[in-house]
């Protein structure tokens, strides 16, 4: 038998919630979460008559944001990107694209198809990331709906129930079923009278008995919410059988399973139409032009007047005499091309460590997850390969393309290996799913970010104090780096956030910086 | 062959035939896609981590290659290809480097060729230590690499004065700890590991390479 928490803690531990809870009412209610941020309130000055030229280096989201505000206000702006392309960790794969992965460069062979297409870098865009979603607006930019978390999916572990897969309803609703037994055998004492009203308690137990699907004795049976192992349309449905608790807790992949409604990994989040480089077009339709493609930057010196870049292209190193500059080029990369900045910048430059996100896809010959009453979502294993996507976009089409691994903070265990190695390793940890999963795929790409040409990495890691929160020293560290070197260079990506990994916070590093460098000008101009 | 048809006819079909017959040839050379289309790429890409002119990147545990000894780095190009070095799992930066070594003889000859066209400047100093024991400590070295640190190709000892001194403190390390240097093909790496033993701990790493550091760069 489970050991039931005592009641004495259940309650301190509903009473603290509560506490929380409010405060965080409380806190909207006074604007002290942070409120609406729209690109709209982003109040550049117009040039007028005036000229001001910019560099913006690297043409990442956050270099292609500052170029197509700043064009927008009658700035010259160039923007020098080291690749063959813009949009850097926004990267969407499709037929014949190179894959400049150094030591492992492969061209992406999937149909040449619309919905054929895979994001190897930023795939999803929660509806709490305003400043992104306000450009795919203002960008045409057409979105959709991006199914994150699929109750139909499955859930695979080696040490739960002989390593059979799951379907993550099974698991979830099962897993429950047994959490509100819990609770409601708490909740049913006389001491219950202590934090709560008579009427606050009797919500609060009908609230538990829903959340489990519990009977009319507070106990879990099993549910029809995981849907039946027969009948339930022409005739009676019958109920699954339960899966006993012991058995779901063998697997520690309950984090995903009932955490997946947190905040930017939300179950219904949004995707581009077509691939997330779509926005990058959207801002490119504006701003192509003053793009340089393989220029890659070497030099930055920042003088009093302002910036003297140098860059190589066609193997001949040209300069640019700039009063602003728009910095985003990885800064572990930016420490080895020739600067003068001050030794503090420097100093947090190589600080910030680098992540290890890798990715990997399949084209699947057909559909065959649709087959399982599979639209969108994600299964989860206890693999090294951890994730398997199926795609929420090309529904009933003949084929389509399957996230084959996504490993955000170890991507170094697949990264190290050969392409056959990571290959068979994906096919081998999801035959564990999907029994003839090899027969089902092909033409693979994989890309290991940590290796991917000019950028070696995914993504900043400011805080070496892992799951402690950030140091007093990284803190300043990092609005060491955020502030402008003379007032002319400014640092901008996701690199420059608290909250890497996020195309949001790239945008709105850029947008800060904008803001920074125009009260500059305005004050040049006044 | 073909008289049945009119002399016109024939010519035509001869003319079409010529105009074909090479466009097929082509077609054969060309693997079966569109490859003719595609995003073409080199092996130049050493200065994405190397940093500007090869001078080296901290952030990334890259040395400098600029001013690098065309035989020494023909060689390292070399063992890292054939994972005579940059095996062992201790060595990160080792390992980080094998896969990018992935290259052929014409490229390692190209990117040779390429490193050696960058301009020289001698690396900035972030390591320090007690330079005079660090003298008495280099006597050993000073037999191959020479008394200035300007390295001996007939030894095959590279230059070591003007390298990143926190390249060489990894370096020195690695041989100490047997992370580099124990490959069995790896003969001058076995010679460079057995001259280590005098390198008993990280200060007495740190008091050579400060000594190194305050000789003079070519
Ligand atoms: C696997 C993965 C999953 C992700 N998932 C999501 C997601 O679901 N949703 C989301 O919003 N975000 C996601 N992100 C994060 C998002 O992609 C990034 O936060 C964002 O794209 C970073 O943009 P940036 O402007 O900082 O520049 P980067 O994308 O870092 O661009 C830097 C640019 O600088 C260029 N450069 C480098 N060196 C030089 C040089 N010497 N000279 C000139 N140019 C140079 C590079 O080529 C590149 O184009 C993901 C990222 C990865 C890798």
């Amino acid at each position: 038998m489970v050991n039931p928490v005592s009641r004495r803690e259940f309650l301190n531990l509903l009473a603290a919630t509560g506490g929380t809870a409010a405060a965080l009412r409380a806190g909207t209610a006074l604007n002290l979460l942070p409120g609406s941020a729209s690109a709209a309130s982003l109040d550049l000055l117009n040039l007028g008559s005036n000229q001001r030229k910019i560099a913006i280096l690297g043409g990442g989201i956050s270099g292609l944001t500052a170029a197509y505000e700043l064009s927008k206000q009658g700035y010259d702006c160039t923007v020098l990107e080291a690749s063959h392309r813009c949009g850097g960790r926004v990267m969407t794969l499709r037929h014949g694209d190179l894959i400049d992965e150094i030591g492992n460069r492969q061209y992406c062979e999937f149909d040449d198809e619309p919905h054929m297409y895979f994001n190897a870098g930023a795939a999803r865009i929660p509806s709490t990331h305003r400043n992104l979603l306000a450009y795919c607006k203002e960008l045409n930019v057409e979105l959709e709906v991006f199914i994150n978390e699929n109750k139909t999916s499955f859930v695979q572990d080696d040490n739960m129930l002989g390593g059979r897969p799951i379907r993550n309803i099974d698991y979830t609703t099962n897993m429950r079923g047994f959490m509100a037994e819990l609770m409601a055998k708490a909740m049913n004492s006389d001491e219950l009278d202590a934090p709560f009203t008579e009427s606050e308690a009797e919500t609060l137990l009908s609230m538990i008995r829903s959340f489990g699907d519990l009977n009319e004795n507070d106990l879990y049976s099993g549910s029809f919410r995981a849907g039946y192992a027969e009948g339930g349309f022409l005739k009676h449905g019958v109920q699954k059988d339960m899966i006993a608790f012991r058995d779901l807790l063998k697997s520690r992949l309950g984090r995903q399973m009932m955490g997946a409604n947190e905040g930017d990994t939300g179950p219904i989040l949004m995707q581009p139409v077509g691939g997330m480089d779509k926005i990058i077009s959207g801002f490119l339709n504006h701003v192509g032009e003053q793009v340089k493609y393989r220029a890659m930057v070497t030099s930055v010196q920042v003088t009093d007047k302002g910036v003297n870049v140098a860059y190589d292209q066609d193997g001949v190193r040209h300069s640019l005499e700039v009063d602003y500059c728009f910095n985003c080029i990885p800064t572990h990369l930016m420490v080895g091309i020739d600067h003068n900045f001050p030794s503090d910048y420097v100093t947090a430059m190589k600080y910030v460590r680098r992540g290890e996100a890798y990715k990997a896809a399949f084209q699947a010959k057909r559909r065959f997850w649709e087959d399982l009453d599979i639209y969108g979502g994600i299964s989860w294993s206890n693999t090294k390969s951890r994730q398997l996507w199926y795609p929420t976009h090309g529904i009933h089409k003949a084929k389509g393309i399957v996230l084959g691994a996504y490993d955000y903070g170890g991507g170094m265990y697949h990264t190290m290996m050969s392409q056959e190695e990571r290959i068979e390793a994906h096919l081998a940890d999801h035959e564990k799913i999907h029994p003839d999963f090899r027969e089902l795929v092909e033409k693979p790409v994989t890309i290991g970010w940590h290796r991917m040409n000019h950028m070696l990495g995914c993504s900043a890691r400011w805080s070496r104090n892992f799951g402690r929160g950030w140091t007093h020293e990284e803190e300043t560290l990092y609005h060491t780096l955020q502030a402008p070197v003379n007032g002319r260079h400014y640092f901008i990506g996701d690199q420059i956030s608290m909250h890497s990994a996020w195309q949001e916070s790239a945008v709105m590093s850029a947008q800060w910086a904008l803001s920074h460098m125009d009260a500059q000008v305005r004050a040049e101009l006044a | 062959m073909l008289n049945f048809l009119p002399l016109d006819a024939r010519h035509k079909l001869w003319r079409l035939a010529t105009r074909i017959l090479p466009v097929l040839a082509v077609c054969q050379l060309i693997p079966f896609t569109d490859a003719a289309e595609r995003e073409p790429y080199d092996d130049r890409y050493c200065t994405t981590c190397h940093g500007t002119d090869g001078r080296g990147n901290e952030g990334i545990e890259a040395p400098r290659l600029a001013g690098m000894e065309d035989w020494y780095l023909r060689r390292q190009l070399e063992n890292f290809r054939a994972g005579i070095r940059g095996y062992h799992p201790m060595d990160t930066a080792g390992i980080a480097m094998r896969p990018m070594a992935k290259l052929t003889d014409d490229s390692i000859a190209d990117i040779v060729a390429w490193v050696g066209s960058w301009d020289y400047q001698p690396a900035e100093i972030t390591i320090e230590g007690d330079v005079q024991s660090g003298e008495l400590l280099y006597g050993v070295c000073a037999t191959c690499h020479g008394m200035d640190a300007k390295g001996n190709a007939a030894m095959g000892a590279p230059a070591l004065a003007g390298q990143n001194d926190w390249y060489l403190v990894t370096q020195l390390s690695n041989f100490v700890a047997g992370y580099r240097g124990r490959h069995e093909d790896d003969r001058y790496g076995q010679q460079m590991a057995a001259m280590v033993g005098t390198l008993t701990d990280e200060s007495a790493i740190r008091d050579v390479v400060a000594y190194i550091n305050s000789l003079e760069t070519r």
